[in-house]
């Protein structure tokens, strides 16, 4: 049998692999237009990410360390036993040893079960004690997340509208967002085994409903609000109002992460 | 018929072993210059073309359409992150039936809770009125006014061994209405 290429033969060839690679982003693109169009997400419509910017507020001073939040958050978001998408800290600050000639004396933390079923009576007498807080901690959202900038195939990133989320489909679980985190907001989900952590609720949020733990809490020690869509009315703004009101710090402000969660009443001795 | 490339044409090369003589190739083409190359760079070159190229190709069929859309990320997480479904309904769920419980809550010292705060999770009593949400637990009261040194002095405290021996804390209050005292 004769194997004879001829220059038509190629260039036949040729145009036929150029025309599919032009007409295979059209096709997908239409195939993409037809799945959207047939399957029905249980997504929210409606909900532009470019049109929103959250802030989560946390007031040190209103936190009464029930855990309520702790809870909510977990069951909302199918947490693992063990692993929490926010905690809560028990500060004790001993009194100091007046010989030692310092301000505070030794700074005790716990946080048993993240504080998930509210904390155990302390065992430091009272009169020990100079002074005691509880602090909610979380994902900080950082503008500038270290966790976003060490992920290496694009799984973890900082949506349009302020939430840092984690591509639970994309997400390989190598765990460098999990070391990369300076707050140590995240963990590797034991059962999908990929990085899961704070995503402010974004199935509640897209839908106008506030995240579970601001839902939840009590004392209203979580402000949470949308900067871009600010109540027009001053004084019904919870979050102007607490920025207006309080002196707002954010949690190590030298790393330069910009967190996107900010605080009221911290203490020098909380990191 | 035309005669097809002179080089990749075994008829009129009787004398060439391979098909793919890139030296031939190349002489015919006037494109002696490159010759100066040694083969192996060349074919070097070739390689390195080949594998560029299936590197597109694979990165095209490999990467998620939605990907870069928004950022260096798969635009479509979004949607897929929003599709969870809300555990906890919300104040606003329960203010919509029972608009008198919500009156008499915003009126006292419990105004700043929320109802599944105390009552729990209430979404399947949203979708489905007939199921009731469970009777509540006095261990509730004391998760939060149980006293402690590190909670905040405004909150109001109580030690429960000192407070009230009795079994139930709506003997005494009001949870809707703390200041008040039952009938």
């Amino acid at each position: 049998m004769s194997q004879t290429i001829t220059r038509r033969a190629v260039l036949k060839n040729l145009a036929g692999i150029v025309g599919g690679i032009l007409a295979m982003p059209a096709a997908r693109t239409c195939k993409a237009a037809v799945q959207n169009a047939l399957a029905s997400s249980p997504a929210p419509t409606g909900y532009d990410p470019f049109k929103h910017k959250w802030l989560m507020a946390l007031d040190v001073d209103r936190c009464i360390g029930c855990g309520l939040c702790v809870e909510a958050c977990c069951e909302e978001n199918g947490v693992p036993e063990g692993h929490w998408r926010t905690w809560i800290e028990r500060y004790v600050i001993k009194k100091p040893d007046p010989a030692s000639g310092k301000a505070r004396g030794e700074t005790i933390v716990d946080s048993p079960d993240g504080g998930k079923k509210g904390f155990p009576p302390l065992l430091i007498p009272k009169e020990d004690i100079l002074k005691s807080f509880f602090v909610p901690k979380l994902c900080n959202l950082c503008d500038h997340s270290p966790c976003t900038q060490v992920c290496p195939v694009g799984a973890t990133f900082d949506a349009p509208d302020g939430a840092v989320l984690v591509d639970g489909k994309y997400c390989i679980g190598c765990g460098f967002c999990i070391q990369a985190c300076p707050y140590g907001c995240r963990f590797l989900n034991p059962e999908t085994h990929t990085a899961e952590k704070c995503n402010l609720c974004y199935h509640r949020i897209t839908r106008g409903l506030k995240p579970a733990c601001v839902e939840i809490c009590p004392s209203q020690a979580r402000v949470f609000g949308d900067l871009k869509n600010p109540v027009p009315d001053m004084e019904n703004d919870p979050l102007r109002q607490f920025i207006a009101k309080n002196k707002v710090e954010e949690l190590k402000p030298s790393l330069g992460t910009g967190p996107r969660v900010a605080y009221a009443g911290l203490d020098e001795v909380v990191r | 018929m035309r005669a097809g490339l002179p080089c990749c044409t075994r008829e009129n090369e009787p004398e060439r072993k391979s098909r793919w003589n890139i030296r031939r190739c190349l002489e015919r083409r006037g494109m002696t210059r490159l010759l100066k190359m040694p083969p192996q760079i060349i074919r070097l070159v070739l390689l390195t073309i080949g594998i560029v190229c299936v590197y597109f190709t694979a990165r095209f069929f490999l990467t998620p359409q939605s990907f870069g859309q928004y950022g260096h990320y798969r635009a479509d997480a979004l949607q897929d992150i929003a599709s969870r479904q809300p555990y906890w309904a919300g104040k606003a769920a329960c203010v919509a039936c029972h608009p008198d419980h919500a009156a008499k809550l915003a009126s006292g010292e419990h105004k700043t809770l929320s109802c599944e705060t105390c009552h729990g999770p209430g979404r399947a009593h949203v979708e489905r009125p007939d199921e009731k949400l469970p009777k509540l637990n006095m261990s509730l009261c004391v998760r939060c006014h149980e006293a402690s040194p590190s909670r905040p002095s405004w909150l109001h405290q109580i030690k429960v061994q000192n407070h009230y021996t009795g079994s139930l804390c709506t003997e005494c209050h009001v949870p809707h209405q703390p200041n008040e005292v039952p009938p």
